[in-house]
């Protein structure tokens, strides 16, 4: 591709714009804000691709590497989105079911994506991203420490950081007081 | 296994993930027998399954078909401009070359012509021989006004000498051998000093003409330009050529052996 080969775009194309396009959805939860950053993580690779070292990682790390930075980039700039505050004892939604059930467990499928979805854009950035990489995209910690540029180890103690708050957001009302002495305990280890 | 012990593998038992047999059985065992516990693997499982009908709902989620062609033609844009950039670019390269190279061909000529023009406006300078002038005139920069009249100038040999140049020797050095009269080569076997100015001294007082005068000094006159003189023939005679200017006036001096 980098030799002028149209060809070889259209496959590479092919083959990766989905993850690319799914990553950024799932990180901004906009369309068009995925379309844009897909289009320009590959005419980044237009122009320069001969920044990827295959000894650094894959060619999809890669690609969503640059992805990453662009949606943050734009997440950063436009702000369309409420950050939410990296306390979880704040950040509990209001108006679910209450009772012994799951988080869940009264909500139809539909319901249950679209209030996961809100769970995990709601998530500060640095958690979001983990999330969507370990639990959507199914990215190995190798994989996503590439992607992120941070050790294994932090992938781990993130990824169960950002499922403790993913709980704590679509934990019923009542059940807070309850529980929060488990979910406390969580952060120790985080 | 404790309830702390649990808290640390529960996600990756609800993730299903690889982990060793013998800490999923505990953990397990411990979530029968914990009841806070068992709910915690529970709402983790639910948020797993949450997570999972997310990723299967947006797994055929993909970017618009018409962004490939966008792409296409950003591709093709820029492989033209590329092509143009670099067929500029070499036309560039050989432009330059080819003024570089004008660039030294001129500057060489016009050197050349620069050189040609100055020789024909140096003065000709002709190396007087035969009648002596009296050298404490000379020293003296006494000499008559206008060119020295009782002086016979060379009939054979007027060689063109730049003043410049002369002045600008610097060192002893013999005078060019390639001569064909015998003046000439009487003059090859001469060695001279340099020209010593005699007074102020400036290359604009030749650019009308001027010229050399052979005269003979008494030796120690040399011990006047500091030059060291043989006490045994303090009282001989010794050759020197006089430059003088269009003006007549004497204006250096160069001793002869």
């Amino acid at each position: 591709m980098l030799a002028g080969d149209e060809e070889a775009l259209a496959l590479l194309y092919r083959r990766r714009q989905a993850g690319i396009y799914r990553f950024v959805l799932q990180m901004c939860g906009l369309p068009a804000i995925a379309e844009d950053v897909t289009q320009e993580v590959f005419i980044f690779l237009m122009g320069e691709g001969q920044a990827f070292d295959p000894a650094r990682g894959s060619l999809n790390a890669f690609l969503l590497g640059v992805a990453r930075n662009y949606v943050l980039r734009r997440l950063r700039g436009e702000q369309f989105l409420t950050p939410m505050a990296d306390d979880f004892e704040e950040a509990a939604l209001a108006g679910q079911p209450a009772g012994d059930r799951g988080p869940l467990d009264d909500l139809t499928r539909a319901e249950t994506i679209e209030t996961v979805r809100k769970a995990i854009l709601s998530l500060p950035e640095k958690y979001r991203e983990v999330v969507v990489l370990c639990e959507l995209e199914n990215l190995s910690y190798v994989e996503a420490a590439e992607v992120l540029g941070v050790a294994i180890g932090t992938i781990r103690s993130r990824l169960h950081r950002a499922r403790a708050l993913l709980l704590e957001k679509l934990r019923p009302v009542d059940e807070e007081s309850t529980s929060s002495a488990t979910v406390k305990s969580a952060r120790c280890f985080a | 296994m404790n309830c702390q012990k649990f808290e640390t593998v529960v996600g990756e038992l609800a993730r299903g993930r690889m982990m060793e047999i013998d800490i999923r059985r505990e953990a397990l065992v411990h979530s029968d027998e914990c009841s806070r516990c068992a709910l915690r693997l529970r709402n983790e499982d639910m948020l797993t399954r949450g997570l999972q009908l997310l990723a299967v709902e947006t797994e055929s989620a993909q970017a618009p078909s018409q962004l490939e062609q966008r792409l296409l033609e950003v591709f093709r844009e820029r492989r033209a401009l590329q092509s143009v950039s670099l067929t500029g670019g070499r036309w560039r390269y050989w432009i330059s070359a080819a003024a570089a190279v004008l660039l030294i061909v001129g500057s060489g000529v016009a050197v050349r012509w620069q050189i040609a023009k100055s020789t024909d406006q140096i003065p000709q300078v002709a190396i007087e021989r035969g009648e002596q002038t009296d050298p404490g005139k000379l020293l003296n920069g006494s000499l008559p006004d206008g060119p020295a009249k009782n002086v016979k100038h060379s009939a054979n040999w007027k060689p063109k000498e730049r003043a410049s140049n002369i002045l600008a020797s610097a060192r002893l050095h013999p005078v060019p051998k390639k001569m064909t009269t015998p003046v000439a080569n009487h003059i090859s076997k001469e060695i001279a000093t340099e020209f010593m100015p005699l007074g102020y001294l400036n290359a604009a007082n030749f650019q009308d003409g001027g010229q050399i005068v052979r005269v003979e000094l008494p030796r120690s006159a040399m011990a006047s330009f500091g030059l060291p003189v043989n006490m045994d023939r303090y009282n001989e005679r010794v050759k020197a050529d006089v430059l003088l200017g269009v003006d007549g006036v004497a204006h250096a001096i160069r001793f002869i052996q």
